[in-house]
């Protein structure tokens, strides 16, 4: 009878070793008490083990290649992810020391920026971040100094807003736009808009709604045809009835861990770009202003 | 043996990881095969450790790998005109690139890929273009049908198709249908696809089925909306990843509705010159992030 050594893998932490007279050839479970003899538990890494015939010593050989080779590629993946983080790490370096040059206006091409291609800047801040105003704050009296004069601040779940009065009390010659009007809005002034995730799909549906009952008015009763309401002015149209904003931002500045825009009102996204700028807490005056400047450098095609 | 082996792949890694951030297009496509490969049983393993914890730790966990990635194939006519090409050849490169690299996405366990390859907007380009990028895609349906088959690929086509040639309707159709009920892996074309259009149809949709007395107009709600979407066809319409090529960083046009939490990455390279090391990127990039979804953590 063969005596074969078997190796078991339990909980994904150790493998017991020992021998096993009574197994068929081909069983691909094996229980602790059909081994015999010493039973040894040995820590190893949580791979794919298998039981292997020692009288074969080829088998056995291109068992443990396998095993090392699956190890090797393991360690190959980690080490990706480690020079990845290297990668940004050293750049984030680079980015940080850039920012400062560019704050203290030693780089020439960030001192004049055409701010006039700059109509609409939107800002994102993560939910985290729109919990300290002071910051938001700052970031707005930096916009301002560079001469940005609309800005939507959106966060998903409404922070900004509850904080609305203090933060147009702190930041100088600030005016609500939906007080002003996208037109009426002075040189000097720069006008706010506080947005968030009820503004997005919530109020698509309420738009929808609208444009919904119009169709239902307007069918035809003769040919059961109603007008054709579902276009991009209609339904313009109806978002501001709902008193949404459908002005598309040029640029969306996103402050937060995650590269995504969070919920920012799709309708108004079409076209605009997008760059994330980190986390706020840590903002630089100087990746600002490159941000904004790279955007002015910006020639969109519009799919043409 | 074990430490001895270790250290050669560690040091074998030293030299040839730097190649795929230094090189387009990296002298050690094996390597890379291999790797991607690993990636697959990597994640493999996250998800069987997802499975035997059922926590929120595991779920988060099942994150690591996207299972919707939406990609804009931009810069194809820039790719051209920087090695002197025509804009025809340009897009022909980057269909190549395309087929390339939709099966191994598949392989590393993406459950769903959507290409934007046409908008809305694109019509206003030269008609020599247009006719061409048209019967390109033609020539693609009909000589990939039998791969996509073999391989158990779902395709679907999103987009207005008003305006498309009939011939190029006909095959969709019948690639649609002969590929509708395979489940693990979908593939998404993008023809003539607008987000905003997508939302305007849904409603016209909702508009319908309310005339029809299928639905009450106090009955809408953003769950209907979706539902009428056409990324609707997809078990996740909602892409986690959004990849555009060629350093432009918007998102023009497309799944304006769906990617309200998608990640965002603007890689400075263009479709056609988008490789493995690339794609390697773009998913430990991915892998690294950390999505709430607007909620607190």
């Amino acid at each position: 009878m063969k005596t074969r050594l078997v190796w078991l893998r339990n909980s994904g932490q150790t493998v017991a070793v020992g021998a096993a007279n009574s197994l068929p050839p081909s069983s691909a479970v094996v229980r602790l008490d059909q081994m015999s003899g010493p039973v040894y538990t040995v820590p190893v890494p949580d791979m794919i083990l298998d039981y292997m015939d020692f009288n074969d010593p080829m088998l056995a050989l291109s068992s443990w290649i396998g095993q090392i080779g699956d190890f090797g590629l393991d360690l190959v993946w980690r080490f990706i992810h480690i020079v990845v983080t290297l990668w940004h790490i050293v750049s984030g370096i680079f980015e940080s020391v850039e920012s400062y040059a560019i704050s203290l206006g030693l780089i020439q091409k960030y001192s004049s920026i055409d701010i006039e291609k700059l109509k609409c800047l939107a800002v994102v801040v993560d939910i985290e971040a729109a919990r300290d105003v002071s910051k938001v704050i700052e970031l707005l009296q930096w916009l301002t100094t560079i001469g940005v004069k609309q800005v939507g601040l959106f966060d998903s779940q409404g922070l900004l807003k509850k904080s609305k009065d203090m933060i147009l009390e702190m930041v100088p010659r600030s005016v609500l736009l939906q007080e002003t009007g996208e037109k009426h809005i002075s040189p000097d002034r720069i006008a706010l808009e506080f947005i968030s995730s009820s503004d997005n799909k919530e109020a698509v549906v309420k738009a929808a709604n609208i444009l919904l009952e119009k169709y239902l008015k307007s069918i035809h009763p003769e040919n059961g045809v109603g007008e054709n309401v579902f276009t991009e002015s209609h339904l313009n149209e109806a978002l501001r009835v709902v008193g949404e904003s459908v002005h598309v931002p040029d640029l969306l500045l996103v402050y937060g861990p995650v590269r995504s825009h969070l919920g920012f009102p799709a309708w108004r996204l079409r076209y605009t770009e997008i760059v994330h700028m980190g986390s706020l807490k840590y903002m630089r005056y100087g990746s600002l202003l490159k941000a904004i400047h790279k955007f002015t450098g910006v020639r969109q095609n519009y799919g043409v | 043996m074990l430490s001895l082996l270790s250290i050669f792949f560690t040091c074998l890694a030293l030299i040839l990881i730097p190649c795929l951030f230094i090189f387009r297009r990296p002298s050690v496509p094996l390597f890379l095969k291999k790797a991607i490969i690993f990636i697959k049983t990597a994640t493999s393993q996250y998800n069987d450790e997802e499975e035997r914890y059922g926590t929120i730790e595991g779920k988060e966990k099942r994150g690591r790998m996207p299972k919707h990635v939406a990609i804009i194939l931009d810069g194809n006519r820039r790719w051209a005109n920087k090695r002197g090409l025509r804009v025809s050849e340009g897009h022909e490169a980057g269909a190549r690139r395309l087929l390339e690299h939709v099966m191994d996405c598949f392989a590393i366990g993406i459950n769903t890929i959507s290409l934007f390859a046409f908008s809305t907007e694109n019509w206003g380009r030269p008609d020599g273009e247009v006719n061409f990028l048209m019967a390109m895609f033609e020539k693609n349906f009909k000589s990939e049908m039998a791969y996509y088959d073999r391989y158990k690929v779902k395709i679907s086509v999103i987009g207005r198709r008003t305006n498309m040639p009939e011939s190029l309707l006909g095959l969709i159709q019948e690639v649609e249908e002969a590929t509708k009920s395979y489940k693990e892996k979908h593939l998404i074309m993008a023809i003539d696809y607008s987000g905003r259009f997508d939302i305007l149809q849904a409603c016209k949709r909702l508009a319908e089925k309310t005339k029809n007395g299928l639905i009450q107009v106090e009955d809408l709600d953003e769950r209907m909306i979706d539902k009428e979407l056409m990324t609707s066809c997809s078990e996740y319409p909602n892409p986690d990843l959004l990849i555009r090529t060629s350093g432009e960083q918007r998102i023009s046009n497309f799944f304006l509705w769906q990617s309200a939490y998608t990640e965002l990455y603007f890689p400075n390279v263009l479709w056609p010159d988008f490789g493995e090391a690339e794609y390697l990127k773009a998913l430990t990039w991915y892998q690294q992030r950390q999505r709430r979804f607007g909620l607190r953590v």
